[in-house]
């Protein structure tokens, strides 16, 4: 009995190491191809040799004109922060009403906000493209900030009012009876008592802002100066796909900072969907 | 009774009923500057979402009844059903083919990417530092863009990638993941499910860590093998689960487009092209927004059926999840 879960603990480790280094064998291709000329790749994709390792192409890929890359960092970096203060700002305040609010009006604006999870939002985009240009704002960044926070709005919304409902009453009657307003209810009682759903939806946010392609693709157009993380790694990438020497460095330093953020955050990243998903 | 007060307060505090059983009775109505200031609160919310979502899928079904080509001094032409007939008949054959593609990912790949993370999380359930360490690994293609995921599988498998060029060392033959239109559909799935099984694994974990332990120990006390544990306890108990997992990997399967751009492009042939790849790179560049919004009506027709269908089917299995937890 002792040694058949012995071996199998046994088992499972090795089972569970292989897959584990299956899975980070395309990253670690990744990353020492990065340091090698084109004949090297072709020739042993899988080793390095520490002499001829160079950071030339890497150098070169940091000063790509089709991909700004600090740049690209920053201009991802503001379109996280911009679409979370958007999409979480507006969705406190409308997902306290429809939590604390009885009645059929607010019951089917919840269902209205929510049918919104299932608009595939990149297919949407063909027609937002010709709403923005009626509201003047196609191929400018509040345009594609707007665009992307409508599209978190539902997910959002969504788990904040489910939240919200968990939230006993008795906390915002008691700042009622003292005299307090909705938004100061909102603002001082509720949305400090929010901080675990309000990380989760920032993080999951995040992600998807940082991720997206085809918004700012097509929002900014292919030929914008402002460039996020994957629209320049596609204006550089795209073309040049059999080079290696502009392919591998150039993904090194896209992936580069999101890999350090996950490293140094996963429990809270994976903690945050599971929560978010879930028990949302 | 303290009903008085109940009421009262909650009056104070400018709501109707109290506890959930009170809610139905009618209380005299909150005034009507409060019941505005709640509909103002929601306005921004409702504005943002309504003109960035709501009207462009408005504007789709519009748009997809006339042959609208997207140039500003042209004016859309009322065309009823041309472009759904069109793409029911679909005499080029071109769009029969995405759908076929766009419906063997969200299948195939929907139950590979369940049936590995739900395995995954039952090996990887427990805490312990090298479980937290399996995790992060597992879920780590999650946090890369799938633009980015598809040309870092490009140039892994390649005709020149890393992968052929070490099967040529070392068995002197390379295989046509990318070059040959059957391969390159599967090599597509594969990828995804690499890039997407965490996040159900996540998922997984979560929802196992909510059976209950009672129930699993009364389970094995009984003498249940370890097949009969998961088959009768564990199982049952994961239905919501299975539910949120199910429709979320299908979504997101169903609108696979930044991989396939970064991986194949749509090719061999149109072997990899999906139903989003379709509208995004075939028609709408092509200035047929008609059809390219008839196409899109369509997926979000198909993406709420199918929603609404699974969560209709998943209905009895969570019901008797209840029965259990």
């Amino acid at each position: 009995m002792k040694r058949s879960r012995r071996m199998s603990t046994a088992l499972r480790i090795t089972f569970l190491g292989l897959l584990s280094a299956a899975m980070l064998v395309p990253m670690y291709i990744l990353v020492i191809n990065a340091f090698k000329p084109q004949q090297d790749i072709l020739l042993s994709p899988l080793t390095i040799n520490p002499e001829t390792a160079t950071t030339e192409f890497l150098a070169a890929a940091w000063n790509s004109t089709q991909f700004p890359v600090v740049e690209g960092y920053i201009f991802t970096i503001f379109l996280v922060i911009a679409c979370n203060l958007v999409s979480i700002g507006v969705s406190i305040p409308a997902a306290y009403v429809i939590a604390r609010t009885p009645g059929f009006v607010f019951a089917a604006m919840l269902m209205f906000f929510v049918a919104g999870m299932f608009i595939p939002s990149q297919i949407i985009l063909v027609p937002t493209i010709f709403v923005l240009k009626a509201l003047g704002l196609m191929g400018t960044v509040p345009g594609l900030v707007l665009f992307m926070s409508a599209t978190m709005i539902p997910f959002t919304l969504f788990i904040f009012s489910g939240y919200i409902r968990m939230l006993p009453r008795s906390l915002d009657e008691a700042a009622a009876i003292d005299g307090a307003g909705r938004l100061r209810i909102i603002w001082t009682i509720v949305f400090p008592l929010m901080k675990p759903i309000v990380a989760t939806a920032f993080i999951l946010n995040a992600l998807s802002a940082w991720n997206d392609f085809v918004s700012p693709q097509l929002i900014l157009g292919p030929g914008s100066t402002a460039k996020t993380i994957t629209t320049g790694v596609y204006a550089a990438v795209s073309s040049y796909s059999t080079n290696y020497e502009i392919v591998f460095p150039t993904l090194l330093l896209a992936v580069a900072p999101i890999l350090v953020i996950f490293i140094a955050m996963q429990r809270f990243i994976m903690g945050g969907l599971a929560s978010g998903a879930v028990k949302g | 009774m303290t009903n008085d007060t109940v009421t009262g307060i909650a009056r104070t505090a400018g709501r109707r009923g109290f506890s959930p059983a009170r809610g139905r009775v009618p209380a005299r109505r909150r005034p009507i500057s409060a019941r505005l200031l709640d509909g103002a609160l929601t306005l921004p919310a409702l504005a943002i979402y309504i003109v960035l979502m709501v009207v462009p899928v408005g504007y789709a079904v519009y748009y997809s009844f006339t042959t609208y080509n997207g140039i500003p001094s042209q004016s859309p032409t009322w065309v009823g059903l041309d472009n759904y007939r069109r793409i029911f008949e679909d005499p080029a054959n071109e769009m029969h083919s995405s759908v076929m593609v766009t419906a063997t990912i969200a299948i195939v790949g929907s139950l590979l990417v369940n049936a590995i993370a739900l395995g995954l999380a039952l090996l990887l359930q427990r805490k312990s530092r090298f479980n937290s360490f399996g995790r992060a690994v597992m879920f780590y293609p999650h946090v890369l863009s799938a633009l980015i995921v598809g040309f870092l599988w490009q140039a892994l498998l390649g005709p020149q990638g890393a992968i052929n060029a070490l099967m040529e060392t070392m068995m002197g033959s390379r295989l046509p993941f990318l070059s040959d239109p059957t391969w390159a559909l599967w090599t597509l799935i594969g990828v995804i499910v690499w890039a997407q099984f965490g996040v159900q694994l996540v998922l997984y974990i979560a929802g196992l860590q909510a059976v209950s332990v009672d129930l699993l120990e009364a389970a094995r006390i009984d003498g249940a093998s370890r097949f009969q544990v998961f088959r009768h306890v564990t199982w049952p108990a994961l239905a919501s689960t299975v539910t949120v997992t199910i429709i979320t990997s299908v979504l997101s399967l169903l609108k696979a487009y930044d991989v396939v751009l970064g991986l194949t492009n749509g090719g061999p042939g149109g072997a990899t092209q999906t139903w989003a790849y379709e509208i995004l790179a075939v028609s709408f560049p092509n200035n047929k927004v008609g059809l390219a919004s008839a196409q899109a009506v369509l997926l979000i027709i198909a993406a709420g059926i199918l929603s609404f269908s699974i969560i209709a089917m998943r209905r009895k299995a969570e019901s008797g999840s209840e029965a259990v937890g």
